[in-house]
């Protein structure tokens, strides 16, 4: 049924290509790897692909988009080569999701406890004792005072930082191998933003788990990351190590982002946005690579 | 940590000078079955002077009354008490027919581009309509020289909302307010929900305008490190309070509140610096 694949990551995806219906791609040969324990960014500017391929992985994606071409591995695991419900239960097994709305991802209607507790049952077969002293344990744990009383809340109840905790409670409850954080903070203010980073960090570290963290943002990339993916329209521009990343970026493009983000250094103060003729440079180049793509596809 | 109060955070002449200015807004969570519900106070008294030509920041956490205040300055809010003198007139306690021929001069430009564009109506339309309202011309061509002067090709007159990108939606917003050649813009958290290219392109053009054409601004944001690119002055709100303010340069190199302090350490900067975590508070 599932074969396995003889290796050390958490997540491997090589060469996944995302495509329209009508033959248009949206991720273009994209390869990476997750090493236990590690956080991988995936930056890039709005349509860049980076939330796509995190969905990719999850299964999330909308059903018009075709996922068959690239292979993803998920703890030895093939996922495409899966059938659906296969596919849907290893990976719900194996994996979480931060989402980025903390309003939105939480179910209005229902308390706060059994929205943490459901999957641990369902999924995972805990019993409802484990299941409940384990989301108690987790909202401890990301400084929920009164756990009890945000159990029995609805999420209108509580503040959007306060969402946030719980949507990072319930996704490392499982000990889950892979968590994929799609721009977890976009929504937050700077400070909420970084104690919720400083979460992530720790959980993180405690618990093992390899993340995939999806954002825009360059300063959050070089706060959590051991390893960055720059994307641009759906194609890797640099796959490197965080530090190698800021201190000797090798892409015009990773330059340009790390430009565009602010400093508070009063010395390199120096702010600007991404060329538009390195963009047009960069469009014409994937422009090219479509045109091979596309001939080969015909072959 | 209440600190004195320093009206003039510059020597240029105010455009707007407010004192001790109060809000509250009822707390209808805690209303009494009978009788008026408990009063939360959102400003608790604050005075500040907007320096003409210049652009200030207002910043603060969420909750901290930034977007309250600058509500009250383009008079969306009415203030408890207080002066809101707006060149020399106390504009505070102006009824609304009193306050039209105040409006064209307090423009806004709003956070979500999506929800402050109508998506019925095509760009050109959404620039002249209040061109024309307040007798300031209104033609196509005034439509595209608006464009013009946010960077946008002449061909996005005829384009609607939803076919421009976030960063293209708010350049419209902002050849919306500066076509009408206000006296003064409020720009409440502008750039917040755009991605860095998009922010640091937004950033720049608002930066060259405001020097150009000598705009006043209050540039509200939560996020320092943009404060300190394109603003002159910075006033640092906590709970309704001012607690640190002044030249953008004096208040980062010596922050005087610790809530200052915090907002600055909060902020991801793209270094690698394993001691960032160090400061961080708790919730």
């Amino acid at each position: 049924m599932t074969s396995t694949h003889p290796t050390a990551q958490t997540l491997d995806i090589i060469k996944l290509n995302v495509r329209l219906a009508n033959g248009r791609r949206l991720l273009r040969d994209v390869s990476l790897t997750l090493k236990p324990g590690e956080v991988r960014a995936l930056v890039g500017e709005s349509g860049a692909g980076k939330s796509m391929i995190g969905k990719a992985v999850l299964g999330i994606l909308p059903n018009n988009l075709d996922i068959s071409e690239g292979e993803i591995i998920l703890e030895g695991a093939h996922l495409n080569a899966m059938t659906p419900s296969t596919r849907r239960k290893t990976v719900a097994k194996m994996s979480s999701l931060i989402p980025q709305d903390p309003l939105t991802a939480l179910n209005p209607v229902r308390k706060i406890g059994p929205q943490i507790t459901d999957p641990l049952i369902r999924i995972h077969g805990w019993s409802a004792d484990r299941a409940m002293k384990r989301a108690r344990d987790l909202l401890d744990r990301v400084h929920i005072r009164a756990p009890e009383r945000v159990m029995a809340s609805y999420p209108h109840e509580l503040s959007g930082g306060m969402r946030q905790r719980i949507l990072i409670a319930a996704a490392f409850a499982p000990s889950p191998r892979l968590i994929v954080a799609d721009e977890p903070t976009t929504a937050l203010d700077v400070t909420v933003q970084k104690q919720i980073l400083k979460l992530i960090r720790e959980l993180q570290r405690e618990t093992g788990t390899a993340v995939l963290f999806v954002t825009h943002d360059m300063g959050v990339v070089a706060k959590i990351s051991q390893q960055v993916t720059v994307l641009f329209a759906g194609r890797v521009m640099e796959d490197a190590p965080t530090q190698q990343v800021f201190e000797a970026p090798s892409h015009p493009y990773t330059q340009a982002l790390i430009k565009a983000t602010p400093t508070l250094n009063a010395v390199t103060k120096s702010f600007s946005p991404v060329p538009a003729e390195l963009i047009a440079e960069l469009h014409s180049d994937i422009a090219k690579i479509d045109a091979a793509y596309d001939a080969g596809d015909r072959a | 940590m209440t600190h004195p109060i320093q009206p003039a955070i510059s020597d240029v002449p105010a455009l707007f000078s407010i004192r001790n200015l109060h809000l509250s807004f009822p707390d209808r969570a805690h209303k009494p079955l009978l009788g008026p519900a408990p009063r939360i106070e959102v400003l608790k008294g604050i005075s500040l002077d907007i320096p003409k030509g210049q652009i200030t920041g207002i910043v603060g956490e969420s909750g901290s009354g930034k977007s309250t205040f600058g509500r009250i300055l383009v008079r969306l809010l009415d203030p408890d008490s207080g002066q809101v003198l707006f060149d020399g007139q106390d504009i505070g306690s102006l009824n609304e027919t009193e306050l039209r021929p105040l409006r064209r001069d307090l423009q806004m430009i709003f956070q979500d581009p999506m929800s402050s564009l109508n998506p019925r109506h095509k760009v050109s339309r959404i620039i002249t309509q209040p061109m024309k309202r307040y007798g300031r011309g209104g033609t196509r061509a005034d439509a595209i020289a608006a464009l013009g002067k946010v960077g946008l090709p002449p061909e996005f007159a005829e384009r609607y909302p939803h076919e421009l990108s976030g960063g293209q939606r708010q350049r419209v917003g902002i050849a919306r307010a500066i076509a009408l050649e206000p006296r003064f813009i409020l720009a409440d958290e502008i750039v917040s929900g755009l991605d860095v290219s998009s922010q640091a392109q937004v950033l720049t053009l608002l930066g060259d305008l405001a020097r150009d054409m000598g705009l006043t601004i209050a540039f509200i944001s939560h996020d320092l490190s943009v404060i300190q690119y394109l603003c002159d002055n910075v006033v640092v709100l906590h709970h309704g309070v001012i607690v640190d303010q002044g030249p953008v340069q004096t208040v980062f190199d010596a922050p005087q509140s610790n809530i200052t302090k915090s907002l600055l350490a909060a902020i991801p900067t793209p270094e690698i610096d394993e001691d960032w975590w160090a400061e961080t508070e708790s919730f």
